[in-house]
């Protein structure tokens, strides 16, 4: 489904290619941040120019990150289509990045609520230093998980802290007890996202068919990389980065094809049974979440509950 | 797998929240700590871990103890002894051997127990919490809790005490070694200045204790009097530790930062970090040669900077190719830095077993 949260009237027509960028950009997105603040926002009964400014807040600086990092990471690809930088020049793709930000300090502190606009700032600010460190690592294959997981807090974990909190925000409600509640979860599911969305560029739980081995192949190793290959040896782990396709990197397990696909998948148990222990501190920071909120606002635990099943496993929940 | 632990979150104004950090939790259980916010802060929160006690890997008695009381980390302590009994042994001024050896047995345990204390201190501030570990924290792996150790480092500290008192009736002047000592701990234990966040001073006090506190210690204990050497080679030792503390303080230099801890490290930030590092190591080398100028031969002089030197090239060169605050070249540097300092103090120690040889006549 197209997800477009963006106006051309917010865009000024004359500029060249601007509206042309952002539609070939929102189109493909799924829009899972606005989503998010959506399953905050309605049991709160924020009204819908309020909920738009949140999701448009959100995805603006989503999407502005994804300019962004495309350029940093040199993509070619994004949603499957051209990236910005590729399809209209760096110049531009850096300068709609830019403008998105913009946008989103012109229409936040027009909304008048100077606490978001703060805390909305200090997020973009987290963004930029993940993105920043991320590009500081790239090409080191030794890195652990632990200092992986300081870069996906601040460049990953960040958005989704805000679309918790700043529904809370906008109608003022700055309880420090809810908040840090809300900012622990936030974390968590912005690492469970993050490990979930590096599965997949080694083919486990895949469904949506992305590129694999591509977070390798640009010489960076991502959360599950690093959880591999902790204690290999270094020829293990020179065999991993020249790796051309999963089976090459399975191999890297040992000589016996069935034996190190057998070692591989250990090692996606492992991992699974690693960030089980996540989504067991989840379910204890959404029950603490739970007795913080009024009855009325209930909704939101039964909103939040599954969002582990989508955001690791991949799946959508049974009931 | 199932897991029979479960959580509990606190909060720094909860009366539990210390009950929790100093594991005083049910006997069954361990409070690990899992999550935590605005770590120092008034509006600290932490999330523990209430994991079953069988639920947790068991060390051996020797691996728990030699990681407890940090053993690798003796040989900053060892040294200095080895070379002021050299020293004096080549200088005929080793008059008093068991004031020494109580001195020595009464450093090795305080130096355990300040260890422990030091990791006590450092998890219930929230310090091991904050960045990520470098080496194995018995605590947050549940080995034991930081009340138990709290016994066993008190239980070390009043060994060592007590075995230090034959010293001061042995060697009266010792005294004025151990009250200064005692001051610059109780310091560090103390001013507000070397909190949780503050460290620099703690960086000074470091300096002192482990340079000139140590040499002239067992300078006064063996029955010597404090001299030039003794000064100069405590100064040197204390530059050296500390150089290993502003690489530890450098593997930790984002997430000291983002926490708010002030040391060294993070007032100069990354870049000037890595130059300054580079730097105060050169000035050790330089130290190294213009020690062995005043106090050594000039064959060993030459001989000894020249290997100390071309072994610490690869440590400059990490230090100006490193590029990021976080990924594996931290410690690829702290390894290197490491290593160097080692190589350093085997080249001291073959050094001052050739003088010892010289003077029974070994090396004729």
């Amino acid at each position: 489904m197209a997800f477009k949260i963006y106006s051309e009237k917010d865009f000024p027509a004359y500029l060249p290619k601007l509206n042309q960028l952002y539609d070939e950009l929102f189109s493909g997105g799924k829009g899972f941040r606005s989503k998010l603040v959506g399953m905050v926002a309605n049991p709160l009964g924020i009204d819908a120019k309020t909920q738009t400014l949140l999701n448009q807040t959100i995805e603006f600086i989503h999407n502005a990150s994804l300019l962004h990092d495309d350029l940093v990471d040199r993509s070619h690809l994004r949603r499957g289509k051209k990236a910005a930088w590729v399809k209209y020049t760096p110049e531009y793709a850096v300068l709609a990045g830019d403008y998105l930000l913009a946008r989103v300090m012109m229409n936040l502190s027009s909304y008048g609520n100077i606490k978001l606009v703060q805390y909305t700032s200090e997020i973009i600010s987290d963004l930029l230093e993940g993105e920043w460190l991320q590009d500081s690592v790239v090409g080191d294959f030794f890195v652990s998980l632990e200092q992986l997981d300081r870069i996906h807090n601040l460049k990953t974990a960040s958005l989704f802290k805000w679309c918790l909190r700043a529904p809370f925000m906008a109608i003022e409600r700055y309880d420090e007890n809810l908040h840090h509640v809300l900012e622990q979860m936030g974390t968590i599911l912005g690492q469970l996202f993050q490990r979930g969305d590096d599965l997949l560029d080694f083919d486990i739980r895949n469904d949506e068919g992305k590129a694999l081995l591509g977070d390798l192949k640009s010489g960076y190793l991502n959360s599950f990389g690093a959880y591999i290959s902790k204690n290999m040896t270094r020829p293990q782990i020179d065999q991993m980065i020249k790796s051309n396709n999963l089976e090459e990197l399975v191999s890297c397990f040992g000589a016996d094809p069935a034996l190190a696909k057998k070692a591989f998948a250990t090692k996606v148990s492992e991992f699974d049974v690693m960030n089980e222990k996540l989504i067991q501190l989840y379910f204890h920071h959404l029950l603490q979440l739970e007795q913080i909120l009024s009855p009325s606002e209930k909704e939101i635990i039964k909103n939040l509950k599954p969002l582990t099943e989508i955001l690791y496993w991949r799946r959508m929940p049974s009931s | 797998m199932s897991s029979n632990s479960r959580f509990v979150t606190v909060r720094k104004y909860d009366p539990n929240f210390l009950r929790y950090l100093w594991g005083k939790t049910e006997k069954n259980v361990r409070a690990i700590p899992v999550q935590s916010l605005n770590v120092g802060l008034d509006d600290e929160l932490v999330t523990f871990e209430l994991k079953p006690i069988e639920e947790i890997a068991k060390p051996g008695f020797f691996l728990f103890f030699s990681t407890v009381i940090k053993l690798r980390s003796y040989i900053l302590l060892l040294f200095p002894l080895f070379y002021i009994v050299a020293k004096n042994f080549a200088d005929e001024k080793f008059t008093d051997p068991l004031a020494l050896c109580f001195a020595a047995v009464a450093t090795l345990f305080i130096y355990g127990g300040l260890n422990i204390r030091n990791d006590i201190a450092d998890h219930i501030s929230g310090f091991d919490r904050v960045n990520i570990p470098t080496s194995s924290k018995p605590i947050l792996l549940g080995w034991t809790t930081a009340s138990n150790l709290s016994k066993l480092s008190w239980c070390l500290l009043i060994v060592g005490i007590l075995l230090a008192v034959p010293v001061l009736l042995l060697e009266h002047d010792e005294i004025k070694i151990v009250a200064v000592i005692t001051v610059l701990l109780l310091l560090g234990q103390f001013l507000k200045k070397n909190s949780y966040k503050e460290k620099i001073w703690g960086e000074v006090i470091l300096f002192l204790l482990m340079g000139i506190g140590l040499t002239s210690g067992f300078q006064e204990a063996l029955g010597s009097n404090i001299d030039s050497e003794t000064v100069l080679v405590g100064i040197f030792w204390g530059a050296s530790v500390l150089f290993l503390v502003h690489i530890n303080n450098f593997s930790h230099l984002l997430t000291s930062t983002q926490a708010g801890i002030k040391n060294t490290m993070t007032n100069l930030g990354f870049d000037r970090a890595k130059i300054f590092l580079g730097v105060w190591w050169l000035a050790c080398i330089i130290g190294w040669f213009a020690l062995h100028s005043s106090f050594g031969s000039t064959y060993w002089t030459w001989f000894t900077t020249a290997i100390l030197a071309f072994w610490s090239i690869p440590l400059f060169i990490k230090l100006s190719q490193i590029r990021s605050p976080l990924g594996s070249d931290l410690m690829k540097i702290r390894s290197s830095a490491h290593k160097t300092f080692l190589m350093m103090v085997a080249i001291f120690f073959v050094e001052n077993a050739w003088y010892i040889g010289t003077k029974l006549g070994w090396t004729n």
